[in-house]
């Protein structure tokens, strides 16, 4: 029998190997994973069911004054770009390259922060407001959807740049920018779904839509 | 043949800032409560210079007002959090101020005797201990409520209360039960027991744990303000477009389950990693205990359906505030599409319920008959059968609602389908009586009332997922007394039982059976007057939610409110047994059943860290009669020693 040593780094508070910590970080990081994408498919239900029934033929806005295809491009663009920095950085820190991580990780906080607030200016200069319609209301809402998540992801993102610095992140213990970029892979996927549906599902197919009358606002 | 060894140097820690526990140590509930209470108060007076109040939506609802309220709701949920340490930790992890070990206990709350279960504190026994207070408190508002209801409809011949405010009841008592029976079991048990079933120091996240407390505890407030902002008036369910036309009282049911729903996904994510990823050694998946099997698929459905409920309600909550058009028919929403989202959770909600409860009954049955469960894999089946056929299932309650009849069928097959998995448990627990000879205690006593109600609760389920019979039945008081014999006399009772098992671990002392046993048959006689007399209501056609019914009723709803009362009585004797018992002076032994699990085998009450070393598991949970094979080997050991002393 040969005996082989391993001495990895301990994880502080209980002392396990970092990477038995990391396993579990990443299933609780799959598990949000989960809950978050039935969160989002719940808006996407929302969406089609909407668009699919065309109630009371109010889906379209106003003036069929639709949302233009390519903002919603824009920010799922900048949100792979960022993607893209941030597991450049993360594969360059494992074969010991800090710097790297550090400028991949800075870059992905940059081009976040942009998309976020191409994502606000977005839902500020619809031409419709969230009140007219199904359609402007779902088109709102996957909106604020993707918002949120931009905004988790520039928080994780600038904590990898502080981590990174604070040799928290380390070649050794890299798990933390690897959980990062998962989540980023998959707020890509999430957000690029929702694009895909305002970009494929605008005319409403039911042209046949059952009506109920309208009511006036009380003065 | 290569072993990979981990030498165990001296562990390197972060720098320490300040004293253990930085910015928790100035925290706890009272500077939560300050927070909340000025965050929601600056929010109020500015939102209400900027909110025009007198705004309506085109269902005449105020919809500035109902801004202003949702914001300031909202703020002193944050509020609350902020004050209480919640974010401490967030900030210092993105700030790379990892927490050292003595940090860790700090927030733990070592050394603080009584104080920590009134701070931010990460261990998961106090986060069980915090839980299992707070379902007695949700438990005796929603049971107060239920009173008020049955007194109303026993006063037959006369209104107590204002029709509005007896809706409001109605709706309230709806959602406190539903939530203190979501957290009934998982949440201090699951926070408590499971841990150390499996072997753990702690739960995997130990600060998403005292997260998930803090938010449910934050979450209340808002509920109770609805009684006195107009209340909850549409039932539990809120349907649309009911929900908009609402007042302000539905906003604070809307932030109650927007922030349940992330305290349990939360919750969820934590039990599902510990059971899954902290097993003590030698716990395969065919030695853990079916009690954490339970948990882990309670969280599953938990994790998987909340977010659509909770949906739902920032869906409704926009339609309310903002005016958007998602439920609205006027405006392109659909009333079928709040229904659809709502019932995605909301039916298998009654899993996530009845799931840990008959987990505890059969854990406890193999002790109580110091017999190995009857077919561990049948169990095992059952829980996978409930979890996957409880996504296929939720049209069930929108049959008659006009959605889709074409589909109605294949859900009746469905609903009808998931009665074999269940059908697995109730057999599973009848193998294991079998022939057994019973260690009659209080828990035991539990296991008949559960196995009873849950037969009872299953076969009119059955009936009421058939399209014919529901046509019928529908919105009665039929539909009533089923799902209280699933969600009180399964869940409940199924807690009672469990609670009563695991009572002396939790809380270092012997409940008192004597007291507990007369206020359980009490509870459970009373409940079988109210609801078999509610079945019979139901048959004849009284429709639920109503304030005034038919003279031809008056009879079934003296003997229902009678019975409530006697409900009433026996859940006080119980709540009685239990503080006293807690305050008493009869302390537990480490293992008073002699069970095998490991929650067992640590000293009462449980040290910090649970275990001194951490435990090996050798042998089956529930192998009862069948001897450790190394209590063999050591026999085997001696005997070989004693041969080698015999002189040749």
């Amino acid at each position: 029998m040969s005996t082989t040593t391993t001495t990895g780094p301990l994880y502080p508070t209980t002392g396990e190997p970092v990477a038995v910590n990391a396993r579990r970080n990443r299933l609780g990081v799959w598990l949000c994973i989960v809950s978050d994408l039935t969160g989002s498919i719940a808006l996407l239900i929302a969406y089609s069911y909407l668009w699919s029934l065309n109630v009371n033929n109010a889906w379209a806005p106003p003036k069929d004054a639709w949302a233009s295809d390519v903002p919603f491009f824009l920010i799922v663009l900048g949100t792979v770009l960022a993607t893209i920095s941030m597991w450049w950085g993360y594969k360059g820190l494992v074969k010991g390259h800090k710097d790297r991580m550090i400028v991949g990780a800075t870059l992905a906080t940059l081009l976040i922060l942009v998309t976020f607030i191409g994502q606000i200016v977005q839902m500020s200069t619809f031409p419709f407001d969230i009140q007219d319609g199904a359609y402007a209301s779902s088109v709102f809402w996957l909106c604020m959807g993707s918002a949120i998540h931009l905004s988790l992801v520039l928080f994780f993102t600038m904590a990898t740049v502080f981590r990174t610095k604070a040799d928290r992140i380390t070649p050794q213990n890299p798990y933390h920018a690897r959980l990062v970029s998962m989540w980023m892979t998959y707020v890509c996927v999430v957000i690029a779904i929702g694009a895909l549906f305002t970009l494929v599902m605008k005319e409403s197919p039911n042209t046949n839509a059952p009506t109920f009358g309208t009511f006036t606002t009380a003065k | 043949m290569t072993a990979v060894v981990f030498e165990q140097p001296a562990v390197l820690q972060p720098k320490q800032h300040g004293k253990p526990g930085g910015f928790l140590r100035h925290t706890s509930i009272f500077t939560g409560l300050a927070g909340g209470i000025v965050l929601a108060t600056i929010t109020y007076m500015i939102g209400s210079k900027l909110v025009p109040w007198g705004t309506q939506n085109a269902d005449f609802s105020q919809v500035g007002l109902n801004a202003l309220i949702a914001a300031t709701m909202f703020a002193w949920v944050i509020g609350f959090m902020a004050g209480i340490g919640a974010f401490a930790g967030p900030i210092r992890w993105a700030l790379g101020h990892d927490l050292t070990h003595d940090d860790a206990e700090y927030m733990a709350g070592k050394d603080q005797g009584k104080f920590r279960y009134w701070k931010y504190t990460t261990d998961h026994k106090v986060v069980g201990t915090q839980y299992f207070v707070m379902v007695l408190v949700l438990l005796g508002l929603g049971g107060f409520l239920a009173m008020l209801i049955r007194t109303e409809l026993g006063w037959t011949w006369s209104e107590l209360f204002d029709p509005n405010f007896y809706n409001s009841i109605i709706g309230t008592h709806g959602i406190v039960m539903v939530v203190a029976m979501i957290i009934v079991v998982t949440g201090p048990l699951g926070n408590f027991i499971m841990p150390l079933m499996v072997g753990a120091r702690d739960m995997a996240f130990p600060r998403l744990n005292a997260l998930s407390f803090w938010l449910l505890f934050a979450a209340v407030p808002p509920l109770v303000a609805t009684l006195f902002m107009g209340g909850i008036r549409d039932g539990w369910s809120v349907y649309q477009p009911l929900a908009t036309q609402a007042g302000m009282g539905m906003v604070g049911y809307q932030v109650l389950i927007i922030v349940f729903a992330f305290s349990t996904g939360v919750a969820s994510v934590n039990l599902i990693t510990t059971a899954v990823t902290m097993r003590a050694r030698g716990m395969n998946w065919s030695r853990v205990p079916i009690f954490v099997i339970g948990i882990i698929a309670s969280s599953v459905m938990g994790l998987v359906w909340f977010p659509m409920y909770q949906w739902s309600q920032i869906l409704a909550m926009s339609d309310l505030v903002v005016n958007s058009s998602f439920f609205n028919p006027v405006a392109g929403g659909s009333v079928w599409l709040y229904e659809n989202l709502f019932w995605l959770l909301a039916h298998p909600e009654v899993y996530v319920i009845v799931v840990p409860a008959t987990a505890g009954i059969l854990e406890l049955m193999t002790v109580f008959l110091r017999k190995p469960l009857f077919s561990y894999k049948l169990a095992i089946a059952g829980f996978a059968g409930v979890v996957g056929i409880s996504a296929i299932v939720w049209v069930h309650h929108m049959y008659m609602t006009g959605f889709a009849p074409q589909v109605g069928y294949p859900f009746m097959l469905s609903t009808e389908l998931i009665s074999i998995p269940f059908g697995f448990l109730v057999l599973v627990a009848l193998g294991t009586m079998w022939r057994g000879k019973v260690w009659t205690r209080l828990p035991m006593m539990c296991v008949y009332a559960v196995i009873w109600n849950k037969v009872i609760g299953g076969i009119t389920g059955v009936y009421l997922s058939d399209v014919p019979v529901d046509q019928y039945m529908h919105g009665s008081m039929f539909v009533v007394a089923h799902f209280h014999f699933m969600l009180m006399g399964a869940g409940l009772f199924g807690a009672m039982a469990a609670i009563s098992y695991w009572f002396p671990k939790m809380c270092g002392r012997m409940l008192n059976e004597r007291i507990g046993s007369i206020g359980f048959w009490t509870a459970f006689a009373g409940f079988q007057i109210t609801f078999f007399s509610m079945f019979v209501a139901g048959l004849q056609g009284q429709p639920r939610r109503v304030l005034q019914f038919d003279n031809m009723f008056n009879v079934s709803n003296w003997i229902s409110t009678i019975g409530a009362y006697i409900i009433g009585i026996g859940m006080l004797i119980f709540l009685y047994a239990i503080i006293t018992s807690w305050r008493g002076k009869t302390y537990a032994p480490a293992n008073p059943w002699g069970a095998k699990t490991l929650e067992w085998q640590t000293e009462t009450p449980v040290p910090l860290e649970n275990f001194p070393v951490l435990p090996v598991v050798t042998s089956d949970p529930y192998g009862y009669g069948v001897p450790d094979p190394y209590d063999a080997i050591e026999k085997e050991l001696a005997r070989d020693d004693n041969a080698a002393k015999v002189p040749q």
